[in-house]
């Protein structure tokens, strides 16, 4: 019996960005992603406190793709960043800590919301022209023709992640791999539309990172192969060998999901004659000279057997997440129904071979010609290889990004202090027909670009973790960490080396100041200038588009959670 | 969800580490004391003697806890050895790093140094790898060489065997139990001490302090371990004549005269280069030496064929036959298993007929299906007329798959899975034997042997799929005695050419049958992987020796101008050197109690003094590393100055592996790394209320 309880009103909360709990979960939820940005950025330890496995990872998506939010205002935000994450897999971190940057920055002022969003869309504006214009001193064109821009875009991403526990020479070798497996996705022949194909990831987990390797095709993982025994494989005419690809369960099961009931007679078996039908399906794919048949459920064990029998091969239970590669590396149409066979959904492969690593055993679908290649990813414990799976994936999504927009922003905190020193400059020239076209006087724009840049500056400095001081120099406005525990000395181009991007260094006198300092930032004299960039310099280097659209969503959020007057929760 | 800031006191991580691992301190070197967990809610225990057994015996629930058994099982799962050593440097590197912490180095100094330093060390130790074909010559060469290893026949013999293992093994076989460890512990301080009355009272009388080692379930309270180390060593001589922890029967020593003899009719191979390694990498184990040589004897015979000279891991199955003492231990061709008596009866009615063989890959039951058969839940049965009595569905199956085994004249079924009772009832009946629970490589090897084709339902059944020429006896000892223990008995299913070995391994003590099958498994895993990375390092603290020479030169050496552009910074010349004296800490404090739990030493004070003493002559030398292998063949590295038993090292050299030395090492630092630079623990999931109203709520925050 079903028990009846009154509904309870909604509950209402009007100004949510004033209450103390809120400021409280923000600063905390602030704090937690501060504190795991960049390369030297703490792990969190994820897990249910019950026994349950470990995550360790900084990783923007895996931290609040596990987190279990209550508090409305910051589930619109890590809504965003996941968004976000699932279009570009990059810069989620920058985007969060921003967009807490901005909700801080611009709450305190003393200016209508309303106001604060005009002026702020315009500076962001102002930034993304900067970026996109050929004189942004904060960018560098990727050449494909070399590797070196290349390598060094990889391994800022492989670096990035500690919980991936890769030493120097593991680092080396990966980026090959991740380089090797992105060449081998993009499409040898060109025609009107190029699409690039997949690398897909095989785990092996517990084995030496070096031991990684890619293969391009496909590994299917078979643990009923039998080694030892070379692998009789029926070929067509044309030496090819056809394939059958099914996403329909082949168990023999009576797949009817629907409601209401069958009546069967005692004596009649259902699954006698569903085997019956998975049988002529097995025969008409031997009277079509199938060499191998792949299935992405179960297939019957009579129905293996009797394909075995006529020398067809048989794999199932490839998983959802091979249909995909699998279409594209065969060029068949997945079968989705055994009722039908049409010749025309089959595909074709070159070779079939069986490849071993570590104790698992994997046929090798190797075609033709494809884009599609397998990535056998080893890492020595469960936690580090699901970190270093999330940074493979995202290193392989920022090159294909970055071939669609072949550029690449300093990374090291260096795009985000020159954007704000950039923004600090143009601020203060501005036309008073702006201020105008904006509806605000010209203090308020000066208060929220201010809030704006110290936003951007405090990302920066989000990538100090252990008491280095942050510099800022007034020519390029790149950023500058000066190591804890540095002895005193008169001049700071005697404790700085190198700016952290790597693209300057102390030769020049740069009239380096603390970045957010007591006194607020100096305002260039000129625009920041743009430096000769000498790739063999650079240390890290960050996506081009992931970072411009990490920074619209986040000042989007921002503006629309600043803009947020009630929250009205459902109680019942 | 609740968010907890690890590093809030002194990292709290890295001291649940530290705790975790000092219980697993006796696991390390050859001389291993036993332990008794004890479950404080069902009084049941378990007698353990490795480090693998105790993390998994132990409530780990906490995060770190957790990460540490995954490195554990990674270890375990991909070597089957060091996982001691592996426990051990946790605890030495978490405590090493704290006090770094304390000295304000950074982090990522930390991070960065260690992992530098031990990338170092291990190109530094390849100079000391033994390639395996220059083994024989380098471990055979001994003085005194056993003489049981020249015997051409296969025939080992004890008393030969004694001469030279027993100053060695004076220890191992008596179970030394000084530390009990109630598992499920509430942290009853009166409980602890009942346990420590109650269980290690005998070793009391001895004048040893047991250690009583609380499993760390809940955090405040970090496993405490007192000084059980130094126990070991001395009690270990004196319990050789204690009633509770000597056991005459399972001392190869004391008891048996009689000559051991495996079912070792296979090839007589001059195996004593394998048998030399096997030796070397057993580590004084001497009942699991025996069967790997037999094991290789075999192998090698058929490798002689394929031209392959690896120990095949994936045809090799135990068996523990409880009630015979251990060395009746030997390794027969085929499967050999526990079958009941009324199999039994079966397989005497088959005499010496060659059978027909079928193999389930299934269970063998009316109502099993294959993975992935889902029973459509709408569909209902329309009965038209009552069924006569006594003729209900599962007599029509029963009926119906004892017909098909008859019509194709099976005679023994092997089923992967479980086999109904009823179904197993009438088969022995008509003389047919079944055995359930059939690992998959028994499968393969009988397929690959018969020709049979494993089907998971009778119903498949044609003429191809049934094998011929399998052959089944009970299984009797090398000197014929009649095994009859009761319940059930060891029978041998075998056929011709079959690649299959099962390494029978008898236990006169229950408890113990769990221990002699790991050590089995960590033998055979240390010759297979000696084999397949082809070279060994020289054991008994060699490579850490040379390790902790080459580390302690690292940090003395001024910091090189290799980067023109890096600024020099004394603080951070400093904080490197503080980083790699910490890492060569862990070493340091491996070898002292690697030394005192073999009584080299008798304090950790001595040992250190000792490890000194080969530190500076190594230094001394010039070439550290020509130091450590020239005291490697004169008969050890780390030997005592006092040399307690003398004649005993020439006798032995102990190896060890490449690879799986060198990966416990970098799993170890790696989580000492990873939890290292954790800062914060969210708990996600429904147990906020539970954190909210438990007293530990204040160290929580709440998003």
């Amino acid at each position: 019996m079903s028990r009846l309880e009154a509904k309870k009103p909604p509950l209402f909360t009007s100004k949510p960005l004033t209450r103390d709990a809120v400021s409280q979960s923000l600063s905390l939820l602030s704090g937690v992603l501060k504190s795991s940005y960049g390369p030297a950025g703490r792990l969190k330890q994820l897990h249910n406190g019950a026994g349950g496995c470990v995550c360790a990872t900084s990783q923007s998506s895996a931290l609040l793709g596990h987190l279990s939010i209550s508090q409305p205002v910051l589930r619109v935000l890590t809504a965003s960043v996941l968004n976000h994450m699932s279009r570009f897999s990059d810069c989620g971190l920058f985007t969060a800590i921003l967009c807490c940057g901005f909700i801080e920055n611009f709450r305190s002022l003393n200016v209508a919301p309303f106001t604060v969003i005009q002026i702020s869309k315009h500076l962001l504006s102002l930034c993304m022209n900067h970026l996109k214009s050929e004189a942004c001193g904060c960018r560098v064109s990727v050449d494909f023709s070399s590797l070196e821009t290349l390598v060094c875009l990889v391994r800022s991403i492989l670096t990035s992640k500690p919980a991936c526990m890769l030493n120097k020479t593991e680092v080396d070798h990966l980026t090959s791999l991740v380089l090797k497996a992105f060449i081998f996705t993009v499409p040898c022949h060109i025609e009107t539309n190029a699409v690039l194909g997949k690398c897909v990831v095989i785990p092996v987990k517990g084995r030496r990172v070096v031991d990684s390797a890619v293969l391009p095709g496909l590994l299917i993982e078979t643990p009923e192969i039998q080694l030892g025994k070379p692998l009789a494989v029926k070929r067509t005419g044309s030496n090819v060998i056809k394939i059958a690809l099914f996403s329909v369960s082949m168990s023999g099961d009576s797949s009817n999901p629907e409601e209401g009931t069958i009546a069967v007679h005692h004596g009649v078996s259902l699954e006698a004659s569903e085997l019956n039908q998975l049988l002529n399906v097995g025969q008409q794919l031997v009277k079509h000279e199938v060499g191998l048949v792949l299935c992405q459920k179960v297939m019957h064990p009579s129905l293996k057997q009797y394909l075995k029998e006529n020398g067809v091969m048989a794999v199932d239970r490839a998983g959802l997440s091979l249909m995909e590669p699998l279409r594209r590396v065969t060029g068949s149409q997945p079968i989705a129904s055994i009722h039908s066979l049409s010749p025309g959904c089959y595909g074709s492969l070159k070779d079939l071979c069986i490849e071993s690593f570590a104790s698992k055993h994997f046929l090798h679908l190797i075609p033709e010609d494809t884009v599609i290649c397998s990535l056998i990813l080893c890492n020595r414990s469960e936690t580090a290889w699901d970190e270093l799976k999330r940074v493979c994936e995202t290193a392989e999504h920022v090159l294909q990004l970055t071939v669609k927009e072949p550029l690449a922003l300093l990374g090291g905190g260096c795009t985000e202090t020159h954007l704000a020193s950039y923004i600090r400059h143009k601020s203060s020239s501005l036309p008073a027909s702006t201020f105008k076209d904006l509806g605000c006087s010209q203090t308020q724009y000066q208060l929220v670009a201010d809030g704006f840049c110290r936003s951007l500056e405090t990302v920066a400095r989000s990538l100090s973790h252990d008491g280095e001081e942050v510099l800022t120099d007034v020519v390029y406005g790149h950023c500058w960490f000066v190591p804890s525990g540095s002895p005193c000395a008169s001049r700071w181009s005697d404790l700085v080396s190198k700016c952290s991007c790597g693209v300057n260094d102390n030769t020049e006198d740069l009239s380096w100041s603390f970045l957010q300092g007591q006194s607020s930032s100096p305002i260039l004299q000129g625009c920041p200038k743009e430096p000769s960039v000498k790739v063999a310099d650079l240390r890290t280097l960050d996506c081009f588009a992931a970072k411009c659209s990490g920074l619209q969503v986040a000042l989007e959020t921002a503006n629309l959670i600043l803009d947020l007057s009630y929250i009205i929760e459902d109680q019942n | 969800m609740a968010f907890r800031d690890v590093n809030a006191r002194r990292h709290i991580g890295l001291q649940q580490l530290s705790a975790l691992a000092s219980t697993g301190r006796t696991f390390l070197g050859p001389m291993k004391s036993h332990k008794f967990i004890v479950d404080e809610i069902t009084n049941q225990s378990t007698l353990i003697c490795s480090a693998v057994r105790l993390i998994e015996s132990l409530d780990l629930t906490s995060a770190v806890g957790q990460l540490l058994n995954e490195t554990i099982q990674a270890q375990n799962k991909e070597f089957k050895t060091g996982m001691s050593s592996l426990l051990f440097l946790v605890g030495a590197w978490s405590n090493a790093v704290v006090e770094c912490l304390q000295q304000n180095v950074p982090v990522p100094a930390i991070v960065s140094v260690m992992s530098e330093g031990l990338n170092s060390c291990c190109e530094r130790v390849q100079c000391l790898q033994i390639p395996i074909h220059d083994v024989k010559k380098e471990l055979c060469s001994s003085r005194v060489r056993p003489k049981a290893f020249e015997s051409k026949t296969g025939q080992v013999e004890r008393h030969d065997l004694k001469n030279s293992w027993n100053l060695l093994c004076f220890q191992t076989d008596i179970s030394a139990t000084e530390e009990v460890i109630p598992i499920n512990s509430c942290s009853h301080q009166g409980h602890d001490c009942n346990f420590n009355k109650f269980l290690v009272s005998p070793l009391a009388g001895f004048g040893s302090v047991a250690s009583v080692v609380k499993a760390v379930g809940d955090k405040s309270s970090p496993a405490l371990s007192g000084s059980g180390v130094t126990a070991a060593s001395c009690i270990a001589q004196k319990l050789t004549h204690s009633r509770h922890f000597s056991t005459l029967g399972k001392s190869p020593f004391a008891s048996q005269q009689g000559n051991f003899q495996g079912h070792l009719s296979g090839p007589a191979a001059d195996l004593c280069g394998l048998g030399c390694l096997a030796v070397a990498l057993s580590h004084g184990n001497q009942t699991s030496v025996k069967l790997l040589q037999s094991i290789a004897a075999y192998q090698q015979g058929r490798a002689e064929c394929s031209g392959s000279s690896q120990v095949n891991i994936a045809e090799i199955v135990t068996c523990c036959v409880l009630g015979l003492p251990e060395s009746y231990s030997c390794v027969s061709p085929g499967f050999v298993t526990l079958v009941s008596p009324e199999q039994a009866t079966v397989i005497k009615h088959f005499a010496d007929k060659p059978l027909r063989i079928l193999l389930v890959d299934g269970d063998l039951t009316e109502e099993y299906r294959h993975l992935g058969f889902n029973r459509p839940p709408n569909v209902r049965t329309i009965l038209e007329r009552p069924t006569p009595q006594g003729g209900g569905a599962g007599d029509v199956w029963l009926s119906r798959m004892s017909d098909v085994l008859m019509s194709f004249e099976v005679n023994l079924v092997l089923v992967k899975g479980n086999v109904c009772k009823n179904f197993m009832e009438r088969c022995i009946a008509s003389r047919i034997l079944v055995i359930g629970c059939v690992a998959r490589s028994v499968l393969c090897a009988f397929g690959s042997a018969t020709g049979a084709q494993a089907v998971t339902y009778l119903s498949q059944l044609s003429t191809v799929c049934v094998g011929n020429g399998a052959w089944a006896e009970l299984w009797h000892t090398g000197d014929g005695r009649a095994v009859d223990l009761g319940e059930l008995l060891p029978a041998r299913i075998s056929a011709g050419g079959i690649t299959l070995l099962t390494a029978v391994l008898t236990a006169a003590l229950p408890s113990k049958a769990q221990l002699l099958e790991d050590h089995f498994w960590t033998l055979l895993y240390r010759l297979h992987h000696a084999l397949k990375d082809g070279k060994v390092f020289p054991g008994g603290g060699a490579v850490e020796l040379l390790c902790l020479s080459h580390i302690q030169a690292l940090a003395e050496q001024p910091e090189r101008p290799g980067n023109a552009k890096e600024l020099p910074s004394p603080w951070l010349a400093e904080c490197k050197s503080i980083v790699l004296q910490a890492l060569a800490s862990g070493w340091k404090r491996y070898l002292c109690v690697l030394l005192c739990n073999t009584a080299t030493a008798s304090s950790e004070l001595e040992a250190g003094a000792a490890v000194d003493h080969h530190l500076q002559k190594a230094a001394a030398c010039g070439s550290p590393s020509a130091y450590i292998l020239e005291e490697f063949r004169r008969g050890g590295v780390l030997r005592g100055g006092s040399e307690p038993f003398p004649g005993r090292v020439t006798d032995l050299k102990v190896c060890d592996n490449v690879e799986a030395k060198t990966e416990a090492w970098r799993r170890a630092l790696d989580l000492v790394l990873l939890v290292l630079q954790t800062d914060a623990e969210i708990i996600t999931g429904p147990r906020r209320n539970q954190i909210l109203n438990s007293p530990v709520s204040n160290e929580f925050m709440f998003l």
